[in-house]
C-alpha cells in the first residue's frame, strides 16, 4: 500500500538539517527549525504506526521503481513501533537542547548534524532494503561520531575515533554479508531475500551471509564481545546526544537480529538464538557488574544500557511468541527510562563546576535538588523493574516468556541480575541525593532544564500503570511477525 | 576475471588489515581505507554479468554488459568510505594537535 506519510520520518529532518545549515549565523533560529522537523516525524510516525495497525505494512516505492528492483520504504508494524520509540526520545532530546547549558550546543554545527543522525536512525527503522540500512546507517555513524567529536568533554575526540574504526569494522562486515547475499540471490530487497531463501534454496555463501550481518549487528548494538567501544563512547558523548545514543540507536542492531532471525534466516535462527542467549546472559552479568564498580555516574549508565541490552538478546534468543513480546516491551520501555536517566544525570553535571560526573566530584551534590532526586529514584526503580513503573511491565513480560520457553536456569540468572540492576540504581541515587556533600563544592544556581526528563519520566510511569496498548501492540507485532508471508506479499504485492 | 578479483580482493584484505592493527593512528586510517577498496573491488565482482560494455548498450549480445546495480552501489559505498576517511583524518589531525603524537598507545585516559 504506497502511503507518503512514510517519508516524513526520513525526509523532513534530513531537508531540516540543510535548511538549518542555512541559518548557520543564528542558533535560535536553528533549533526551532530542528523542534519542528522532530515533531513532524514524530506525528508522521504515529500515523505511520496507526495506518500499520489498520491495513498491514505500508509501503512507499522511491524513484518509481517497483520492489524488488527499486528501493523501498517498508514499516511492517515492527519498524512502525520501534520508529515511535525513536522519534519520541528524538524530539526529547531536541527539548533537552533549548534548555542545555554545555558550549557545544551552541556550536553552529549541531543542530544540523543531530538532525542528520535523527535521519539515518529513522531511515534505518523504515527501509525495506538492505543496502539502504548501511547507507542510514553510516549516515547515522558518521553524524554521532562528529556529534562526540565537538563535545565540551575533551575525551570526546579519542573516543570518537576509537567508535568510527571500530563501528567502521562492523560496517564492512555488513558491506561482506551484502555482498554475498547479492551474489547469491542477485536482489537486495529484504522481502525478495526472505521469499528466495523461503523457497529452500540455501548456498552456503547465504550462510556466510548470515554471519557477517549477524557480526555487524552485534557491533552496532555493543553485545559482548564487541562492547569496549560503547562505554567510553557514550560517557564521552554531550548529554543530549548521549541520551539518543544510549536508548535508541544501539536499538539498531536489535531491530537487525529480530529482522535477521524472524524474517530472513527462518531456518538457521535456533542455532543464532542459542548463541545469543549465550551472549545475552554475559552482556547481562558484565554490563551490570561493570556498572557497579565504576566511577562515574555516565559511565554507569552506559554498562547499564550494555547490561539491558542483553536482556533484550535473552527475549530474542528464547524465541517464543511471548519471549518476543516481552523482548519488544522490553525494548521501547527501556528505550524511555534510559534516556530519562542520562538526561537528568546531564543536568546534575551540568551544574558541577567542571561538569563533570565523576561520583568522587557529584557525591552529595544533589542534597538540595530534591525534585531531580524524585525523578532520578523514579527512573531507577523503572530501570530496576520496581511495579507501579513500566520496567515491571518488561521484566514481567520477558519472564513470562521465558516460563513459556522453559528455560529456568536463564530465568534464574535474568532475575538475579535485575537484583544487581536494583543495586548500583539505588547506590548511584544515594551517593549523589543522599550523602553530605563536601564544603567546598559550589554549584551552580540554574543548570540544564528538567523539561525533557520529566515528561519522559511521565511518559514511564503512564506506560507502568496502563501497559495495555503498549503490550497489545506488541502482541500484535509479534503474531505479525510469526507469518514471513504478510511482510513479503505486503512489499512485492500480489 | 574473476580469480584476479579474488586475488587482489583478499591481497588489499590482508594489507588493510595489517595497515589498520598498527600503532600509528595515520596508518591507520590508511588501512581503513584500504579495506574499504578491498570490499569495493569484491562488489565489482558479485555482480550478476560480467562484461566489459556499459549497460543499456546498442547492438552488443546479452551477456557482454555490466552489471549496472554493483556500479550504483559501488559509487555509494565509495562516497560513504571517503566521508568517514575525511572525518578520521580530521579527528586525527585535532588528537595529534593536542597529544603532539600520533601513536595510538599514548590515547589511554578512557579507562575503566
Amino acid at each position: 500500500m504506497q502511503n507518503p506519510l512514510v517519508l516524513m520520518p526520513v525526509f523532513v529532518p534530513l531537508g531540516s538539517a540543510a535548511l538549518a545549515v542555512l541559518f548557520s549565523e543564528r542558533v535560535r533560529i536553528q533549533r526551532w527549525i530542528g523542534l519542528a522537523a522532530v515533531l513532524i516525524a514524530w506525528l508522521a510516525s504515529l500515523g505511520v504506526l496507526y495506518a500499520n495497525w489498520v491495513d498491514g505494512v505500508q509501503t512507499y516505492v522511491i524513484g518509481g521503481w517497483q520492489p524488488p528492483f527499486g528501493i523501498v520504504l517498508a514499516p511492517d508494524l515492527l519498524s512502525a513501533m520501534l520508529e515511535v520509540m525513536a522519534t519520541t526520545v528524538v524530539l526529547a532530546g531536541m527539548i533537552y537542547i533549548f534548555g542545555c547549558k554545555d558550549k557545544c550546543v551552541q556550536l553552529p554545527a549541531f543542530v544540523p548534524l543531530y538532525l542528520s543522525m535523527a535521519t539515518g536512525l529513522h531511515g534505518a527503522f523504515y527501509t525495506g532494503d538492505i543496502f539502504t540500512l548501511f547507507v542510514f546507517q553510516e549516515l547515522m555513524v558518521i553524524s554521532s561520531v562528529v556529534l562526540v567529536g565537538i563535545s565540551d568533554n575533551r575525551l570526546g575526540v579519542e573516543a570518537a575515533i576509537k567508535y568510527l574504526l571500530i563501528s567502521s569494522m562492523g560496517s564492512l562486515f555488513l558491506l561482506v554479508g551484502i555482498a554475498a547475499i547479492y551474489a547469491t540471490f542477485g536482489t537486495l530487497t529484504l522481502a525478495d531475500i526472505a521469499r528466495l531463501l523461503e523457497g529452500g534454496d540455501r548456498p552456503l555463501l547465504a550462510q556466510a551471509a548470515a554471519v557477517m550481518l549477524m557480526c555487524a549487528f552485534l557491533v552496532k548494538s555493543a553485545v559482548f564481545p564487541f562492547h569496549f567501544w560503547q562505554p567510553d563512547f557514550h560517557t564521552a558523548a554531550p548529554t543530549p546526544v548521549h541520551a539518543v545514543l544510549s536508548s535508541v540507536v544501539v536499538k539498531v542492531g536489535v531491530y537487525g537480529l529480530l529482522r535477521l532471525t524472524l524474517l530472513l534466516f527462518t531456518v538457521e535462527a535456533p542455532l543464532v538464538r542459542t548463541l545469543l542467549i549465550i551472549l545475552g546472559v554475559i552482556g547481562v552479568y558484565f554490563g551490570s557488574l561493570a556498572a557497579l564498580r565504576t566511577y562515574d555516574a555516565k559511565r554507569m549508565l552506559a554498562y547499564s544500557t550494555f547490561g539491558q541490552i542483553g536482556f533484550i538478546l535473552i527475549g530474542i534468543g528464547w524465541g517464543t511468541p511471548l519471549a518476543l513480546i516481552g523482548a519488544l516491551v522490553y525494548t521501547i520501555n527501556h528505550a524511555f527510562i534510559k534516556s530519562s536517566l542520562l538526561m537528568i544525570t546531564g543536568a546534575i553535571a551540568s551544574r558541577m563546576p567542571n561538569k563533570s560526573a565523576r561520583l568522587t566530584d557529584i557525591a552529595g551534590a544533589g542534597k538540595t535538588l530534591t525534585r531531580i532526586g524524585a525523578l532520578y529514584f523514579l527512573g531507577g526503580l523503572a530501570l530496576a523493574g520496581v511495579p507501579p513503573l513500566n520496567g515491571f511491565i518488561s521484566k514481567l513480560s520477558l519472564v513470562r516468556g521465558g516460563i513459556q520457553a522453559e528455560s529456568w536456569i536463564v530465568i534464574g540468572l535474568a532475575v538475579a541480575a535485575g537484583v544487581i540492576t536494583l543495586m548500583y540504581m539505588m547506590r548511584t541515587w544515594q551517593h549523589i541525593f543522599q550523602k553530605q556533600p563536601s564544603p567546598d563544592l559550589h554549584l551552580k544556581p540554574y543548570g540544564d532544564s528538567l523539561v525533557a526528563p520529566a515528561l519522559l519520566i511521565g511518559l514511564c510511569v503512564m506506560l507502568g500503570l496502563y501497559a495495555v496498548p503498549l503490550v497489545t501492540l506488541a502482541t500484535e507485532a509479534v503474531s505479525r511477525l510469526g507469518n514471513p508471508d504478510l511482510y513479503i506479499r505486503g512489499v512485492l504485492g500480489g | 576475471m574473476n580469480v584476479i578479483f579474488a586475488i587482489a580482493t583478499g591481497l588489499m584484505f590482508a594489507l588493510g588489515v595489517f595497515q589498520l592493527l598498527r600503532r600509528d593512528l595515520i596508518k591507520t586510517a590508511m588501512g581503513f581505507y584500504i579495506l574499504f577498496t578491498a570490499i569495493n573491488l569484491l562488489f565489482i565482482a558479485v555482480g550478476g554479468f560480467n562484461g566489459i560494455f556499459p549497460a543499456y548498450s546498442q547492438n552488443v549480445e546479452r551477456g557482454a554488459i555490466s552489471d549496472p546495480l554493483v556500479q550504483a552501489l559501488l559509487l555509494t559505498a565509495i562516497v560513504i568510505s571517503f566521508g568517514s576517511y575525511a572525518i578520521l583524518l580530521g579527528l586525527i589531525a585535532i588528537s595529534a594537535r593536542r597529544y603532539n603524537t600520533t601513536d595510538s598507545d599514548t590515547m589511554d585516559q578512557l579507562k575503566g
